[in-house]
C-alpha cells in the first residue's frame, strides 16, 4: 500500500510538473502578442521616441559629439572614447561610435516594427492610424538623416528583421539613395499626419516640414528648404521671447517649439547633458565635466559682448578667471543644460533653426535682404543690435559668414556644430583634420557581423 | 512524456528483482580501538558484496540479520583507522560473531562519499571526487565555505575576487567551460540544489554576495566534489561546472555531548600599495605638466601635505566565531542542534558582515522500516557593505588615487574635497556618512524519509525548500561634496530579492548481492524543482532631512522596478554501480532534464555517464603485497549540461520602454524557439595507489573536457537594431591534470609519538576556446582587456605590446604590428594569460606529545593579472590620480634608458595605452595557514569534566610570496559572474579591489 501511494506520488509529481516547464516573463510580452491593439500600437510608438532618449543618440552621445568633435568644446574627462572623438582619433571600435550607429539603427527598428505591424491593427480613432504611421515614418526619416551626416553610405534597412540568419546579408547604400529614402518618408509622414503643431513632444507636420527644409539644406537645394522653411513659418511659429525660456523650465511650451523630445529625471528617461558638461565644483551637483567650451566659442561670444546666450550657455570659472576655457583642472562650465538630474528637454528642431535654414537659403540663392531679415529676430532675441543690408553687411559670403557664426552661438552645446562644419565644407580649414576625418568608421562590430559592409576610407 | 513510461518500466523490473526467496542467517560483533580496547561508535561496517551495510552503535557492536548461507567478507571502515576485513562462512541456520580491532591510520580520509542521491565508499568510488573535511572547512575564515576548497582540492580553482567580508568568491571546478553562462558550481546542501547565485539589486563593483554564505562552515561535515562528468551527470543540466555536495553535521546515537568551538582574532590589511608621498606626487606631476607645456603652477602648488590616504581608511579590526552544538540521542532518535556567530568587522572603515546562524537536524526511525531525516537551518546575513571597484565613489579605490598633498581635513576640520580641488570625493568623508548594508534571512530545510521495502530495496522521498530573503538599502549622504548624494541632495535606495526553491525527490534504491560475486546497486527516481525570484528596487533622491536614509523620505522617485520570474525543472535520473568480485567496479548513470529556461524545440536532454574501475589490488597477485595497499585505475565518461543564463532566454520579448509619461514597450529581444543546453562531454582516467598500509596515498587524475554549443550572444549586425541574440555556438575545451599525495614521513610508534602528515596537490588545466560563431573573436571586460578568440585561453589578455621607452623623447613605444605606423586596434594582440599553469596547495602538520603545528601553503603558477588600477596610476600624470611608485624610475632627460615612460599631463607620451605594460605576473606563493595548537591532558579536562579542549593560535593569510603590484593576485574585479554578455571571459582584472586581510586568532575547541 506504501509503495503504491508513494508511486502514485511520484507519478502526479512528474505529471503536474510538465506545466512547470511553461513559463514565459509575467512583465515581458511575447513578440507575437504585442502591437495588436491601437494601445499596443500606442505603446510601441511611445518606445519608438524612448530610443531618442538614448546616452548614445540624443541623450548623450550624438549630441556631445556635436560640439566636442567641432570646435565648440574640449575634452576635459577621462572617457578615451570621447577623447579620441576630440582628437579625431576613431577606430572602428570606439564605444562611443558603435553605440551610436547601434541606438540610431535601433530606433529605425521601432520605427519599422511599427510601419510593418500598425496596417493590420484595427479599432483606431479617425486619422489615429495615420497619425501613428506618419511618425513611425518621420521617426525613420531623423534617424537616417542622423546617420548618413555622421557615417556616410549606410545600410537602409526598411522593415524588422525575423531571421537572424539573413541578418547580415546588406550592403551600404549611398548618400544619395539614403538622402532619396528619408524625402520618401518624410512625404509620407507629412500626408499621413494629422496633428498639425501639437503635441510639440511628438513628430507633427510641422516637425516633418522643420526637417524636411534642414534635410534639403544638407543637400543643397536652398529653393526646396526655403519652401519647407516657409512653410514653418506660416503655421505660426515665433522665436521664444527670451533664450533662456527655451531651456530653463521644461514645462514651458514656447511659439518657438517644434519637436521637442521629452526627458525626465526617472533614470531610464534622464539625458547626459549636464552630467557631462557640469563639474562638481559647481553648487548644482556633481556632473563628471566630460566636455566643457572652448576658448574659440567663448571668443566667438566675446566679441558680441552683450550676447544673452552667452550668459545661459557658459558659465565663467568660478575662481574668478573669467571666461577662460575649460581643461582637466576647471575653467569654464558649459552650462546650457542648468542641472546634473537629466530632466531637460531637448529640442530636436526649433523654430531658430527655421529661420536660419530660411536666412541661408535666401544668401545662397541671392536675396540678400530677405536673409538678413530672416536671422535678424535671432540677433534681436540674443540682446544684439540687428544688421542691415549695405551698412552692417553687404556680400553674400558675409551673410553666409555671419549665418554660420549665428547657428554656432545659437546651437551651441545642441550638438549641431559638426556636422555643420562638414555640411558648409569648413570642417578641414576649421579643425584641421582630413577628408577622412569627416566621417566616422563603419563600427567594426557591424563589419563583422556582416562582412559585405564596407569600412570608410582611412580607418 | 516517454521518459515517464520508460521509467515504470525499469521500477518495475527493480521490483522483481528484489522479489528472490532467500533464507536468513545472521553476523554480529563489536568494534574497538586496537590501543585503549574502548568500543568504537560510528564505525561503517559492510558485508561485502552484498551491499548491507551500517554503522556501529555507542557499545560499538552491529548486527547483520536476513544472510544468505555462504562465505562473507565484512569489512570496517573508520576515519582515522585502517580499514580490517574478515572472512567468514555461514552455514545454513548458524549464526556468527566477528569482533574487530582498529588500528589507527596514519592518514584520514573520509571514506563514504556524498555521490548525489546516494553514497558510496572511496574504495568502491570510479569517478573523480574530492572531499574536503570538517577540520579544513572550518579553519578557513570565509563567510563562503566553499573557500576552503582552495588549495585543497585538485582541480579546483578558487579566486576570493576581493577581500571585503562576506565577498561571493569564484569556485571554478577543472577551468571554465563557458562563456555567458555562468561557471559556477551546482551547490546542493544535504541532497537539495540550494540558489547560489547574486541576487544583489545594488551594483557595488566587483564585490558579490551569494547565498552560499547562509550556510555555517562549522556545521559542514564534509564537502564533496563531482568532478568528472560520470559523476555529475547525475544532476544532467547543470553538472558541467562540476557539483559541490554539503554534508552536514548529523546526531549519532548515545550519550549526548556538547562542543564549543570558538576564535577570536584581529585583522589587518595585508598589504598596502607602494604609492608616491606628497612631495613626490606634486614633483612628478609638476613634470609632467611643464614636459607637455603647460605652466605647473597653473594646476599644482609647490608644496602640501603628505597625507596616507590607504593608512586612513584601514584599520585594525576584529574577528570571531562562536560555535555552541550538542548532538547525541538513542538508536530511535538522533539529533544536532548548533547555534553560530560569525563576525568580522572589515579591514577598511564602514564595512562588515555578522552571521547568526541555527540549525537542528533531527533523524527518528519513525517505524521498523521507516527512517525520517529531518534539517532545518536558518540563518541571518549582515553585510556591510562599500562601493568599490567600478566607480568614482568607491573608498579603496579613492584612497588609493587621492593626489597625497592634500590633507584628509581642512584646516577649519571639514573634509577636504572636490571643492577644495580634489579629484575625487574624500575617502574619508564617504566612509563616514554613506552605507549600503545588506540584510539575508534564509531559511534551508528538508525531510527526507526512507522506507526500506525489503531486499535491499529502498524508497526514499524528499521535500526540499530554500527561501531566501534579501533586503539592501544604501544611502548617499548630501554631506559628502562632490558625491551622488550631494548631487541629488541625498539618494536611498532599497531593494528586496526574493528566492524561492522547491525540490520535490522521489528514488529508489536497490543495493543487493547475488551469490556474493555480484553486488548490483540501482538508483532511480524523478524530481522536480521550482525557482521563483521576487525582486523589487526603488530609488529616491533629494531626502527630506540628512538624518533621514530611507526612500519615503525621498522628494523624486528616479527609479523603481518590481517583478518575479521563475523557472521549472522536470527530471529523470538513475544510476547502476556493478561490482563483480570487489574488483570490477562498472558505473552507469543518467538524468533526463525538461527545463523551463529553453523552448519548446529543445525542452528535453539527457546526460549519461560510465565508469569503469578496476582494483588491481585485490587481484591475486598484488593481494599479499606489503607494498601495495591500494591500486586502483579509473576511467570514465560522461555528459553533463549547463543551462544557467537567465530564466527566458529563448523568447522573443516585448520590455517596457516609456515616453515621458506615455506607457510604452518596444521589441528588446531576438527570440531563438531552438535555443539547448550547453553540452559538456569529459573523459576522466585516473589511478589510486597507497602504500605502506596507508602511509603514502597517491591520486592522479587526467581529463579531457569537452564543451559545445555554447550559450553565446551570437552577435548581429546593429544595423538591424538588435546587437545579438543567444545561440548555440562556440566551443571550449579543458584539458588538465590533477595530482594529490598524502604520507606520512614520520609515523611515531606511540599515539603520541613525534608525527609529521603531508598533502601536497598539484593541477594543470589548459583552457582552449576551439569555436566561435564564424570563429570571429570578440572582446570583453574592462577596456576589452580579456579576448575571447578561438586558439586562444578564455579571456586571454588582450592588448597593445609596449615595446619600451623612446630614449630620445620618453614616449612608450608600442609594437606596431600591421606596420601603418599608427598604432590602432589592429595593433593588438593577446599579451598576457589569466589563466595559471598549475596551481595547489601543500598542507604538513606535526604533532607530537600534546602539541600540534599545521601550515598550509596555497599556490598559483603563471597567472597574469591585469592592474587596471595603473590605468590612472602609471600613465604619465594624465589623471590627477596618485601614482606607483614605479614611476620614480621614470625618463627625465634624452638618453635615459628606462622602461617607464615620462611624465606626461595631457597623456600624449603614450603612457595611457592599454597595454602589457598593465599586465603583471600573478604568480603567488601564500602561507594561507599557520596553526600552533595544544591540548590539554585527558586527566586534566577530565578533571574539568571536560571530553576534549585544546586551544590554538593561527594565522591566516600569513604571508604572500608575489611580484604582483596590486593588494592581493587572486583578484577579479569582475566578481564571480561579470557583467553583461560573455560575462565568463571577464577574469583576472583588478581595479581596486578591497584588499585581503591577515589574521591572528586566539581559539579554543571544547567537548563535554
Amino acid at each position: 500500500m506504501f509503495q503504491r501511494s508513494m508511486l502514485l506520488l511520484a507519478a502526479t509529481l512528474s505529471l503536474g510538473a510538465c506545466s512547470i516547464l511553461d513559463t514565459s516573463p509575467p512583465d515581458q510580452l511575447s513578440d507575437d502578442k504585442a502591437i495588436k491593439t491601437p494601445g499596443g500600437a500606442r505603446a510601441a510608438l511611445a518606445g519608438a521616441y524612448n530610443e531618442l532618449q538614448d546616452g548614445f543618440y540624443y541623450g548623450g552621445t550624438m549630441t556631445h559629439f556635436g560640439d566636442l568633435l567641432a570646435d565648440n568644446a574640449n575634452h576635459t574627462g577621462t572617457f578615451t572614447s570621447y577623447q579620441d572623438g576630440f582628437l579625431h582619433d576613431f577606430d572602428a571600435d570606439n564605444s562611443d561610435v558603435t553605440g551610436m550607429w547601434n541606438h540610431i539603427y535601433d530606433a529605425i527598428k521601432r520605427a519599422n516594427t511599427l510601419i510593418d505591424r500598425v496596417p493590420a491593427v484595427t479599432g483606431f480613432a479617425a486619422g489615429e492610424q495615420e497619425q501613428i504611421l506618419g511618425e513611425a515614418y518621420f521617426l525613420r526619416a531623423l534617424s537616417y538623416h542622423n546617420l548618413v551626416k555622421h557615417y556616410g553610405d549606410v545600410p537602409i534597412r526598411l522593415a524588422p528583421i525575423t531571421d537572424p540568419a539573413s541578418a547580415g546579408n546588406i550592403t551600404r547604400a549611398t548618400v544619395a539613395e539614403v538622402y532619396a529614402q528619408i524625402l520618401t518618408d518624410l512625404g509620407e509622414a507629412e500626408i499621413r499626419m494629422t496633428n498639425i503643431t501639437n503635441p510639440d513632444n511628438h513628430a507633427t507636420v510641422a516637425a516633418a516640414k522643420a526637417l524636411l527644409a534642414r534635410v534639403h539644406l544638407y543637400q543643397g537645394n536652398y529653393a526646396l528648404a526655403l519652401a519647407k522653411a516657409q512653410e514653418v513659418e506660416a503655421l505660426g511659429y515665433a522665436l521664444a521671447p527670451s533664450y533662456s525660456d527655451l531651456f530653463d523650465n521644461d514645462d514651458v511650451n514656447t511659439t518657438e517649439n517644434i519637436f521637442k523630445l521629452t526627458f525626465t529625471s526617472s533614470i531610464d528617461q534622464a539625458n547626459l547633458f549636464g552630467f557631462y558638461w557640469l563639474s562638481d565644483q559647481l553648487a548644482v551637483g556633481a556632473g563628471r565635466f566630460e566636455i566643457g567650451p572652448t576658448q574659440s566659442l567663448i571668443d566667438a561670444y566675446d566679441t558680441l559682448s552683450t550676447d544673452a546666450r552667452l550668459a545661459w550657455n557658459i558659465q565663467p570659472d568660478i575662481n574668478g578667471g573669467g571666461y577662460v576655457e575649460a581643461s582637466q583642472a576647471g575653467g569654464s562650465y558649459g552650462t546650457k543644460f542648468p542641472t546634473t538630474a537629466g530632466a531637460e528637454d531637448f529640442h530636436v528642431i526649433r523654430f531658430a533653426e527655421v529661420l536660419l535654414i530660411e536666412a541661408e537659403s535666401f544668401a545662397q540663392l541671392g536675396q540678400l535682404a530677405n536673409a538678413v531679415a530672416s536671422y535678424n529676430p535671432i540677433l534681436a532675441r540674443a540682446g544684439l543690435d540687428t544688421d542691415t543690408l549695405g551698412v552692417d553687411i553687404t556680400t553674400q559670403q558675409q551673410i553666409l559668414d555671419r549665418i554660420d557664426v549665428q547657428r554656432r552661438l545659437e546651437f551651441a552645446e545642441e550638438g549641431d556644430r559638426w556636422t555643420d562644419l562638414i555640411r558648409t565644407g569648413r570642417a578641414q580649414a576649421v579643425l584641421g583634420i582630413s577628408a577622412n576625418q569627416l566621417l566616422f568608421p563603419i563600427p567594426q562590430s557591424e563589419i563583422d557581423a556582416a562582412p559585405t559592409v564596407t569600412q570608410n576610407p582611412g580607418y | 512524456m516517454k521518459d515517464w513510461r520508460g521509467w515504470i518500466v525499469g521500477v518495475a523490473a527493480v521490483l522483481l528483482l528484489g522479489a528472490a526467496p532467500l533464507s536468513a542467517q545472521s553476523i554480529t560483533g563489536t568494534v574497538t580501538d586496537s590501543s585503549s580496547v574502548r568500543p568504537l561508535e560510528g564505525a561503517l561496517v559492510s558485508v561485502v558484496g552484498t551491499g548491507k551495510r551500517m554503522l556501529t552503535k555507542a557499545t560499538g557492536s552491529y548486527s547483520f540479520a536476513d544472510l544468505a548461507a555462504g562465505t562473507y567478507t565484512v569489512r570496517v571502515q573508520m576515519i582515522g583507522y585502517a580499514p580490517a576485513e574478515k572472512k567468514i562462512g555461514l552455514a545454513a541456520g548458524e549464526d556468527a560473531t566477528l569482533d574487530f580491532s582498529l588500528v589507527l591510520k596514519p592518514i584520514e580520509l573520509e571514506e563514504l562519499v556524498s555521490i548525489g542521491y546516494g553514497s558510496v565508499t572511496r574504495d568502491n568510488l570510479t569517478t573523480a571526487v574530492s572531499t574536503i573535511s570538517a577540520d579544513d572547512i572550518t579553519a578557513t575564515p570565509n563567510a563562503s565555505s566553499d573557500a576552503a576548497l582552495a588549495g585543497r582540492a585538485p582541480g579546483v580553482q578558487v579566486i576570493q575576487n576581493a577581500g571585503n567580508p562576506g565577498n561571493a568568491i569564484t569556485v571554478r571546478v577543472r577551468g571554465s567551460a563557458s562563456i555567458s553562462a555562468s561557471n559556477q558550481p551546482l551547490y546542493v546542501v544535504d541532497g537539495v540544489p540550494i540558489i547560489s547565485e547574486d541576487l544583489s539589486q545594488l551594483g557595488l563593483g566587483g564585490q558579490g554576495i551569494r547565498a552560499i554564505t547562509g550556510v555555517s562552515s562549522e556545521d559542514i561535515a564534509s564537502i564533496d566534489v563531482l568532478k568528472d562528468a560520470a559523476s555529475a551527470s547525475i544532476y544532467g543540466s547543470r553538472g558541467s561546472n562540476g557539483v559541490v555536495l554539503i554534508t552536514t553535521k548529523r546526531g549519532r546515537a548515545g550519550e549526548s555531548s556538547i562542543s564549543f568551538n570558538s576564535y577570536f582574532g584581529t585583522q589587518r590589511a595585508s598589504k598596502k600599495i607602494d604609492l608616491l608621498s606628497g612631495p613626490e606626487y606634486l614633483t612628478y606631476m609638476r613634470e609632467g605638466a611643464l614636459n607637455d607645456g603647460y605652466d605647473p603652477d597653473d594646476y599644482f602648488p609647490t608644496s602640501g601635505a603628505n597625507t596616507d590616504w590607504q593608512g586612513e581608511v584601514f584599520r585594525t579590526a576584529p574577528i570571531s566565531s562562536s560555535e555552541l552544538s550538542a548532538q547525541g540521542g538513542t538508536e530511535r532518535i538522533r539529533y544536532r542542534a548548533s547555534g553560530t556567530l560569525f563576525n568580522q568587522r572589515g579591514i577598511v572603515l564602514a564595512s562588515g558582515y555578522r552571521r547568526i546562524g541555527g540549525r537542528i537536524n533531527l533523524d527518528f526511525q519513525a517505524a521498523p522500516r521507516l527512517s525520517i531525516q529531518t534539517s532545518l537551518a536558518l540563518s541571518g546575513e549582515r553585510n556591510d557593505r562599500v562601493e568599490a571597484d567600478d566607480n568614482l565613489f568607491g573608498i579603496v579605490g579613492n584612497a588609493i588615487a587621492h593626489e597625497p598633498y592634500f590633507p584628509v581635513r581642512q584646516p577649519g576640520g571639514a573634509y577636504s574635497n572636490t571643492a577644495d580641488g580634489m579629484a575625487y570625493v574624500n575617502a574619508v568623508d564617504l566612509a563616514e556618512h554613506d552605507n549600503a548594508r545588506a540584510v539575508t534571512n534564509t531559511v534551508l530545510a528538508n525531510i527526507e524519509a526512507r522506507y526500506e521495502l525489503g531486499r535491499g530495496l529502498q524508497l526514499t522521498g524528499r521535500v526540499g525548500v530554500d527561501f531566501y530573503n534579501l533586503a539592501e538599502t544604501q544611502y548617499n549622504s548630501p554631506l559628502v561634496p562632490g558625491s551622488p548624494g550631494a548631487q541629488y541632495g541625498g539618494v536611498a535606495k532599497r531593494s528586496y530579492s526574493n528566492g524561492q526553491r522547491y525540490v520535490f525527490d522521489g528514488f529508489f534504491n536497490y543495493d543487493r548481492s547475488f551469490n556474493t560475486r555480484h553486488v548490483l546497486n540501482l538508483t532511480a527516481g524523478t524530481s522536480v524543482e521550482r525557482n521563483n525570484t521576487d525582486r523589487n528596487f526603488v530609488r529616491g533622491e533629494t531626502l527630506t532631512d540628512e538624518k533621514l536614509h530611507q526612500v519615503s523620505n525621498a522628494a523624486t522617485v528616479t527609479e523603481f522596478s518590481g517583478t518575479f520570474a521563475e523557472n521549472g525543472l522536470l527530471s529523470f535520473f538513475g544510476r547502476a554501480n556493478y561490482t563483480l568480485d570487489d574488483k570490477y567496479l562498472l558505473g552507469l548513470a543518467f538524468r533526463s532534464d525538461g527545463a523551463s529556461v529553453f523552448g519548446p524545440n529543445n525542452r528535453y536532454g539527457f546526460f549519461p555517464g560510465g565508469s569503469f574501475a578496476w582494483v588491481a589490488s585485490r587481484e591475486r597477485f598484488l593481494a599479499n603485497s606489503g607494498t601495495i595497499s591500494l591500486l586502483k585505475f579509473r576511467t570514465s565518461l560522461g555528459r553533463t549540461g549547463n543551462q544557467a543564463l537567465s530564466d527566458y532566454p529563448y523568447q522573443g520579448l516585448f520590455c517596457t520602454s516609456n515616453y515621458g509619461s506615455e506607457p510604452g514597450y518596444q521589441p528588446c529581444a531576438l527570440g531563438n524557439p531552438n535555443l539547448s543546453w550547453e553540452k559538456t562531454t569529459q573523459l576522466n582516467l585516473g589511478a589510486d595507489l597507497e602504500l605502506w598500509n596507508g602511509r603514502v596515498a597517491l591520486s592522479a587524475d587526467w581529463y579531457n573536457k569537452k564543451t559545445t554549443d555554447l550559450l553565446l550572444s551570437r552577435p548581429v549586425a546593429g544595423s538591424t537594431g538588435f546587437t545579438s541574440f543567444t545561440d548555440n555556438i562556440g566551443a571550449i575545451s579543458n584539458k588538465g591534470l590533477e595530482l594529490s599525495v598524502t604520507a606520512v614521513p614520520i609515523q611515531p610508534a606511540r599515539a603520541d609519538g613525534f608525527r609529521l602528515v603531508t598533502s601536497f596537490n598539484i593541477a594543470t588545466n589548459r583552457n582552449r576556446v576551439t569555436k566561435l560563431y564564424q570563429n570571429q573573436p570578440f572582446n570583453t571586460g574592462y577596456y576589452d582587456i580579456n579576448r575571447v578568440e578561438v586558439g586562444q585561453r578564455l579571456g586571454a589578455f588582450y592588448a597593445y605590446h609596449f615595446m619600451g621607452v623612446d630614449p630620445a623623447t620618453g614616449d612608450a613605444i608600442y609594437q606596431d604590428i600591421d606596420g601603418d605606423g599608427n598604432i590602432t586596434t589592429s595593433d593588438k594582440k593577446v599579451v598576457g594569460n589569466p589563466w595559471p599553469d598549475f596551481t595547489g596547495g601543500l598542507t604538513s602538520t606535526v604533532s607530537w606529545k600534546r602539541f600540534d603545528l599545521t601550515g598550509f601553503f596555497q599556490f598559483s603558477k603563471g597567472n597574469d593579472v591585469f592592474n587596471g588600477m595603473r590605468v590612472f596610476s602609471d600613465e604619465g600624470g594624465y589623471n590627477y590620480d596618485n601614482k606607483f611608485r614605479e614611476v620614480l624610475t621614470r625618463w627625465q632627460q634624452p638618453g635615459d634608458i628606462t622602461r617607464q615612460p615620462r611624465a606626461s599631463f595631457d597623456g600624449v607620451s603614450g603612457a595611457r595605452e592599454i597595454s602589457d605594460r598593465f599586465i603583471e605576473d600573478g604568480s603567488y606563493l601564500r602561507l594561507a595557514d599557520l596553526t600552533i595548537g595544544y591540548a590539554l591532558p585527558e586527566a586534566l579536562a577530565g578533571s574539568l569534566r571536560m571530553t576534549r579542549a585544546r586551544f590554538y593560535i593561527r594565522g591566516q593569510n600569513v604571508f604572500t610570496s608575489t611580484k604582483y603590484k596590486g593588494y592581493n593576485p587572486e583578484v577579479n574585479s569582475n566578481g564571480s559572474t561579470g557583467f553583461g554578455d560573455n560575462s565568463s571571459a571577464q577574469l583576472a582584472t583588478d581595479f581596486y579591489a578591497y584588499p585581503v586581510a591577515r589574521t591572528w586568532s586566539f581559539g579554543i575547541q571544547a567537548g563535554w
